[in-house]
C-alpha cells in the first residue's frame, strides 16, 4: 500500500485498521504520519507510533520534525516528550540535537528545545541552558530557567541567583522555583532581600525553606512581625530547614532553639492566632514551630488542637518536650469526649513520666475500660509505686491483652512487696488472677513462689496450668523435667502445647524423648510445636520422625513445621525429603519446601531450588529467589542472572535483580552491570549498583570497559551516584572513553561532584 | 499507636499470606503500608492463643478454619465508626422518594430494607426513625434487616444503648423524643425507644458470602462505609452479588466517599431527591 492510502487508514473508525497502518508506517519510517498517530485514542496505536519513531534511523532529523510539528500543528507536548523519552531510553542521543536547536534561529524552536531538555534528566544540557539565560527572547529565558531547575543543575546557581536582583518578575518567580529544586544553601543570602517585596514574599519564603540553613531562621522569624505575614508558609519553611539540618548534621534542635530566640511577642501571637483556623495540611508544621517555643500559652494553644488528627503527633511531641510543666494541662484533657484524644493524652503523660499524673491515671483505670492498655503502659513508664495496688486489682481482668499490659506494668514497678503478694495471689480464688500471678512469679523466679508454681502446674484451671508450665522452665529446679513429662500426659491440649513449647529451654537430651512422644499426640498444635522445637534444638536423629510427619501428617500446618525442622537440620537426607514438595498442590507446602531448602547449605539443595525458579507459579519463583539469596554459595549468582534475564513476570525479575545486589559478589555485580544494557532494567540496576559498598566499587568500575556503550554510560551514572571518593576516582577513566556520550556524562558528573574538568558539549 | 507490634514482629512474607487470607474471607484488604496496623490488630489474637508468631495464627485460620476463630478475627479487624444521621440526605431520599414510589406500585407488598454493614446499629435505627417520623411504618408493611460480619458489633446493636459520639449529628429534638437516659450513667448512655429498636431484625452476615447475600437481598440496600476497606475486586464482586439478587427496581446506597465509577457494574447512577443512588432498573 502506498503512503497516502495508509495515511487515510489512520483516520479509519476501525481500531484494527489504524493499528495495521501504523505498523506499516513504522516500518517505512514515515515520521509525520507517525507523529499524527500519537493523538490516536487507542493506546495500542499510540504505543506502536512511539516505538516506530524511536526506531527511526535519523534521530536528529526526527527531533527537528517533532519540534516543527509542535509549533505548526499545536501538537501536545506531553506526547512528544514521551517519544523523546523512548528514544533516549533506546540509547539514541537526543541531547546533542536539542542543544543545537537551542542555539538556532527560530525562537519557538528554542523554547521547545529548552522545555524538552528540562525533561531529559541529563546534565550535559546545563551549559547550553545557561547560555540561553541570555537569549533575546524572554520566553526562551523563562523555559531555560525552568529546565535548569528540573535538571537540578547545581552549576546554574550563580546565574539564577543574579536573576533575582533583575527586578523582572517574569523571571524571578521561575528562578525562585528552580533554586528551590536545586537546593543549594549558598543562594539564600540573595533570596532574603526579596522578603521585603509583598508580591514575592511567599515564594521567597518557600525557597528559603527549600535551600536555607541556620542563617535563614532570623529573617523568617522577623517576617512574622509583618501584619500580612504568610504564616503557614513561614512555618513550613522553618520545619523544612529543621528537617534538612537534622538529616545532614543531626542537629535539628539547633534550628528550633534559634527560632525560639528569634521570634518576637508579635510573631508568637501571629502563630497562635493561625493555629485554630489553619488548614489540615499546614497544621503539623505550625504545631511543630509553636512547639519549639516553651511557655504556658503555647502549651495551652497546642492542647486545644489535640483533637485534630492531622497534627496529633506533632502536638504530642511538642507537649512531651514541655515535660512536667504541662502535666496539669494534659490531665484536664483526660476527660475529652473523643476516645482517640484521651488515648493520645495518656500516651503523652506516660512519656513525660511526671508522677503528678499518677492519681488521674489511676482514676482512669477504674472507669475508662477502652484505655486500660495504654493507661497501664503509661503507669509503667512513670514507675510510681502508688499504681501498684490499683494495677494488682486488674490482674483478674477478662481480656488477656489487658492482663498482659498490667503484668508488664507491675513488673516494671519492681515493688518490694511483690514476691509475698505473688505467693498470695497464686492462691487467689479467681483463676485469671492465679494465671497472672504465675506469669509474674515465673518472670522473676521469686523463691517464695517456686513450690506454688509447681503446684499451679496441677491447677484446676487449664489457663493457670498453661501459664505455670510456660514459666517453670526458667527455674533451675530438678522438678522441671518430671513436671513437663507429667503435663504431657494431661487432657487439655492447650497445656500440652505449652509444655512442648517450653521444651526448647530444657537440656536437649532430656527433651528428646518427650518431643518424640509429642509427635504422636492427637492434638494438631502439640505435634506442630513439637516439630518446630525438634528443628530448633537441632538433633540430627530427628530427621526420620520429621520426614514421616512432613510426608504424612493429616494436618498441613504440622507438615509445614516438620519441613522447617528438616531445613534446620540440613544435610542430603533433608533434601531428598523436601525436594518433591516443590511440586505440591498446596501452596503452603511448596513454599515451606523451598524456604527449608534455602536453609540447607549442602550443595544437593541447589538443583531443586533451581527447578523452583522455573515453577509455573510466580509466587513460588519469588520464594525460590529469597531462598537462594539467603543461601548464597556457588551457582546462585548465575541462577539469579538467568531468572532476571528470562522471567516473564516483572516482580520476579525485580526480585532477582535485588537479590543479585544483596548477594553482592563479583559475579553478581558483573551481572547487574550487564543488565544495564536493557533500557527497561537500567534504572533499577543503576540504583542497585549505586547502593553497593566501598569494597564493591572495583567490580562496578570494571563495567567501564564493557563493550556496549549503554552499559558504560550506566556505569558512569552508578559510580557518580555512589558519591564516594574512590568511585569518583574510578569515574575519571571514562574521560578517555571512545564514545562522546560516555565522556560527556563522566565530565558533567565530575563537575557536579566537584572533581574538576570543564563542561563541553562538542568533541 | 502501636502497643504490640514492637514485641511481636510481622515479617513481610507472613503479612502477605495473612493479608491474602483475610481478603479472601472478608473482602477487607490491607495495603502494604498498613502492615503495622494489621500487626497491631492481630497481636492480641496471637497472644491470647498462646502462640509465638503470626504464622501460627495464619495456619490456625487457614487449616483449623474454626468459625469461632474467624469471628474473633473479624471483630479485631472491623472498624465500627458510625453515628446517627450520618450522610442523612440518602435516608431522606429513601423516605421522600423511594418509599412513596414503592407504596404507589405495591401498596400491600412488604418492603424490605437491608442495612448490610450496620456496625453498632446507628444506620438502620436512623432509617427506622426517619420512616417513623414520616409515618411510613404505620402506613406500609416494612421489614428492616440489619446485618454485620462482626459479632461484637451486633451485640452492641442488639443492646440499643448509645453514648455521646453517636449523637453528634442527630437533631436534639429527636434524641429527646426517642431516647431515654440509662439510669446511673450520668447522662453518658442513652437507650433507644423499644418500639423503634424492635422493628429491626439483627443478623450476622458476611458480604463475601454468596448464601448470606442471597438470603438477605432486598429492593433497598444500604451498604455504606464498608467498601473503603475492601479491595476494588471485592467491591466489584459484592456489588455484582447485590445486583444479581435484587429485584427490579432496586436501590443501592453506598457511602459518600465511595464510588463505583472505576468498576463495571450493571447499576445506573441516579440522582434521587438530591442524593446519589445506584439503581437496578
Ligand atoms: C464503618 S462501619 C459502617 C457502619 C455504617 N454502615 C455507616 O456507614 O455508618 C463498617 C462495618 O463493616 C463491617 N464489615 C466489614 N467487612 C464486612 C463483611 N465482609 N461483611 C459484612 N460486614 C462487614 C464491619 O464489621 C463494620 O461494622
Amino acid at each position: 500500500m502506498n503512503e497516502p492510502a495508509l495515511t487515510q487508514k489512520l483516520t479509519s473508525p476501525d481500531e484494527a485498521d489504524r493499528y495495521r497502518a501504523v505498523q506499516t508506517l513504522a516500518n517505512q519510517g514515515a515520521v509525520s504520519e507517525l507523529i499524527l498517530a500519537l493523538r490516536d485514542e487507542s493506546w495500542r496505536v499510540r504505543r506502536d507510533a512511539v516505538n516506530g519513531l524511536a526506531r527511526h534511523p535519523d534521530p536528529p532529523g526526527i527531533i527537528v520534525t517533532l519540534l516543527k510539528m509542535l509549533r505548526e500543528q499545536h501538537q501536545d507536548i506531553g506526547a512528544l516528550n514521551s517519544v523523546i523519552a523512548v528514544m533516549a531510553a533506546s540509547n539514541v542521543d537526543v541531547i546533542v540535537p536539542l542543544v543545537e536547536l537551542l542555539a538556532g534561529d527560530e525562537a519557538d524552536l528554542r523554547i521547545y528545545a529548552a522545555l524538552i531538555l528540562g525533561h531529559q534528566q541529563d546534565l550535559r544540557a546545563t551549559p547550553a541552558l545557561l547560555n540561553a539565560l541570555d537569549d533575546p527572547d524572554a520566553n526562551v529565558r523563562f523555559h531555560a530557567i525552568e529546565a535548569l531547575g528540573r535538571l537540578r543543575a547545581a552549576g546554574a546557581v550563580e546565574q539564577l541567583g543574579q536573576l533575582l536582583a533583575s527586578g523582572d518578575f517574569f523571571l524571578i518567580f521561575p528562578a525562585l522555583e528552580a533554586l528551590s529544586r536545586i537546593g543549594e544553601a549558598r543562594v539564600a543570602s540573595q533570596v532574603v532581600p526579596l522578603l521585603a517585596d509583598p508580591l514575592l514574599r511567599a515564594a521567597a519564603v518557600t525557597t528559603l525553606g527549600a535551600v536555607g540553613q541556620t542563617e535563614v531562621v532570623e529573617p523568617l522569624a522577623a517576617l512574622l512581625d509583618e501584619p500580612q505575614a504568610p504564616v503557614n508558609e513561614i512555618a513550613a519553611a522553618l520545619t523544612a530547614v529543621y528537617d534538612r539540618y537534622d538529616s545532614q548534621f543531626g542537629e535539628g534542635t539547633h534550628i528550633a532553639d534559634r527560632t525560639a530566640q528569634a521570634i518576637s511577642e508579635t510573631g508568637l501571637t501571629r502563630l497562635l492566632d493561625a493555629l485554630p483556623n489553619a488548614p489540615a495540611a499546614s497544621l503539623p508544621d505550625l504545631a511543630r514551630v509553636v512547639g519549639w517555643l516553651e511557655g504556658a500559652t503555647t502549651a495551652r494553644a497546642l492542647a486545644q488542637i489535640l483533637s485534630q488528627p492531622a497534627a496529633r503527633r506533632e502536638v504530642v511531641e511538642a507537649l512531651v518536650r514541655h515535660g512536667h510543666h504541662v502535666t496539669d494541662l494534659l490531665i484536664t484533657h483526660l476527660q475529652d469526649p473523643d476516645a482517640e484524644t484521651r488515648q493520645t493524652v495518656v500516651l503523652a503523660l506516660g512519656r513525660i513520666g511526671d508522677p503528678t499524673a499518677v492519681p488521674a491515671l489511676i482514676k482512669l483505670l477504674a472507669f475508662d475500660s477502652d484505655l486500660l492498655v495504654p493507661t497501664a503502659g503509661a503507669l509503667a513508664q512513670i514507675g510510681d509505686r502508688r499504681a501498684f495496688e490499683p494495677l494488682l486489682e486488674l490482674l483478674g481482668h477478662p481480656h488477656a491483652v489487658v492482663r498482659q499490659a498490667v503484668i508488664s506494668a507491675i513488673n516494671s514497678l519492681g515493688h518490694p512487696e511483690m514476691p509475698a503478694r505473688a505467693a498470695h495471689l497464686l492462691q487467689d480464688e479467681n483463676p485469671r488472677v492465679r494465671e497472672s500471678a504465675a506469669r509474674i512469679a515465673g518472670y522473676f523466679g521469686y523463691d517464695e513462689c517456686v513450690d506454688l508454681l509447681f503446684a499451679a502446674c496441677r491447677d484446676a484451671d487449664a489457663a493457670v496450668r498453661q501459664a505455670a508450665v510456660e514459666n517453670i522452665v526458667y527455674l533451675e529446679d530438678e522438678r522441671v523435667v518430671p513436671t513437663l513429662t507429667a503435663v504431657l500426659g494431661e487432657d487439655e491440649a492447650s497445656v500440652r502445647q505449652a509444655a512442648v513449647r517450653a521444651l526448647v529451654f530444657v537440656e536437649p537430651r532430656a527433651a528428646w524423648p518427650l518431643l518424640l512422644a509429642a509427635l504422636e499426640d492427637d492434638a494438631t498444635w502439640v505435634r506442630y510445636f513439637a516439630a518446630r522445637v525438634l528443628g530448633q534444638i537441632g538433633f540430627v536423629e530427628a530427621w526420620q520422625p520429621l520426614a514421616r510427619l512432613a510426608q504424612a501428617d493429616p494436618a498441613f500446618q504440622v507438615r509445614v513445621a516438620a519441613m522447617e525442622g528438616l531445613g534446620a537440620l540440613g544435610g542430603v537426607t533433608a533434601v531428598t525429603v523436601l525436594a518433591p514438595f516443590i511440586e505440591a498442590e498446596e501452596p503452603d507446602l511448596a513454599r515451606a519446601a523451598v524456604t527449608a531448602l534455602g536453609q540447607v547449605a549442602h550443595p544437593a539443595a541447589l538443583p531443586p531450588l533451581l527447578s523452583a525458579l522455573r515453577h509455573d507459579r510466580p509466587e513460588l519463583r519469588l520464594h525460590a529467589i529469597s531462598a537462594l539469596e539467603q543461601r548464597g554459595g556457588q551457582g546462585t549468582a548465575g541462577a539469579l542472572q538467568w531468572t532476571a534475564a528470562t522471567d516473564e513476570d516483572e516482580s520476579v525479575v525485580q526480585a532477582a535483580l535485588t537479590a543479585l545486589a544483596e548477594l553482592g559478589t563479583a559475579a553478581a555485580v558483573a551481572a547487574l552491570v550487564a543488565f544495564t544494557a536493557n533500557p527497561a532494567r537500567r534504572e533499577l540496576c543503576v540504583a542497585a549498583l549505586a547502593g553497593l559498598g566501598e569494597t564493591q566499587i572495583d567490580w562496578v568500575a570494571r563495567g567501564l570497559a564493557h563493550e556496549k556503550t549503554a552499559v558504560r554510560r550506566a556505569v558512569v551514572d552508578a559510580l557518580a551516584r555512589m558519591k564516594h571518593p574512590y568511585a569518583t576516582e574510578q569515574l575519571k577513566q571514562a574521560l578517555q572513553d571512545e564514545d562522546t556520550a560516555v565522556r560527556l556524562a563522566a565530565e558533567s558528573a565530575l563537575a557536579v561532584l566537584g572533581g574538576s574538568s570543564e563542561l563541553t558539549i562538542d568533541n | 499507636m502501636h502497643f504490640f507490634s514492637e514485641t511481636l514482629n510481622l515479617p513481610d512474607s507472613a503479612f502477605k499470606l495473612l493479608r491474602d487470607l483475610i481478603h479472601q474471607r472478608t473482602g477487607i484488604f490491607f495495603e502494604p503500608g498498613k502492615k503495622e496496623l494489621l500487626a497491631d490488630k492481630l497481636s492480641p489474637l496471637v497472644i491470647e492463643r498462646g502462640f509465638a508468631s503470626f504464622m501460627d495464627l495464619y495456619y490456625l485460620l487457614k487449616y483449623d478454619n474454626n468459625e469461632a476463630d474467624w469471628r474473633q478475627m473479624i471483630d479485631a479487624l472491623s472498624v465500627q465508626e458510625t453515628y446517627f444521621w450520618r450522610e442523612f440526605d440518602q435516608v431522606q431520599a429513601l423516605v421522600d422518594e423511594v418509599v412513596p414510589q414503592w407504596a404507589s406500585m405495591h401498596p400491600r407488598q412488604t418492603l424490605r430494607i437491608w442495612s448490610a454493614a450496620c456496625a453498632s446499629g446507628e444506620e438502620p435505627l436512623s432509617i427506622a426513625l426517619a420512616l417513623n417520623e414520616a409515618r411510613w411504618l404505620e402506613r406500609l408493611p416494612i421489614e428492616i434487616i440489619a446485618s454485620d460480619a462482626s459479632q461484637k458489633a451486633l451485640t452492641k446493636a442488639r443492646q440499643g444503648v448509645y453514648g455521646g459520639r453517636s449523637f453528634r449529628s442527630l437533631p436534639p429534638k429527636l434524641k429527646e423524643k426517642y431516647f431515654t437516659a440509662v439510669p446511673g450513667s450520668n447522662g453518658r448512655q442513652w437507650r433507644i425507644d423499644e418500639k423503634i429498636h424492635g422493628r429491626i431484625r439483627w443478623q450476622l452476615a458476611n458480604l463475601v458470602d454468596e448464601a448470606d447475600v442471597a438470603e438477605l437481598a432486598a429492593p433497598v440496600i444500604f451498604c455504606r462505609n464498608v467498601f473503603i476497606y475492601f479491595s476494588p475486586e471485592s467491591v466489584q464482586n459484592t456489588v455484582q452479588r447485590f445486583f444479581a439478587r435484587m429485584p427490579t427496581p432496586g436501590y443501592l446506597f453506598i457511602g459518600a466517599s465511595e464510588s463505583l465509577f472505576r468498576l463495571t457494574t450493571d447499576f445506573a447512577l441516579r440522582e434521587i431527591g438530591g442524593a446519589f443512588v445506584y439503581v437496578k432498573s
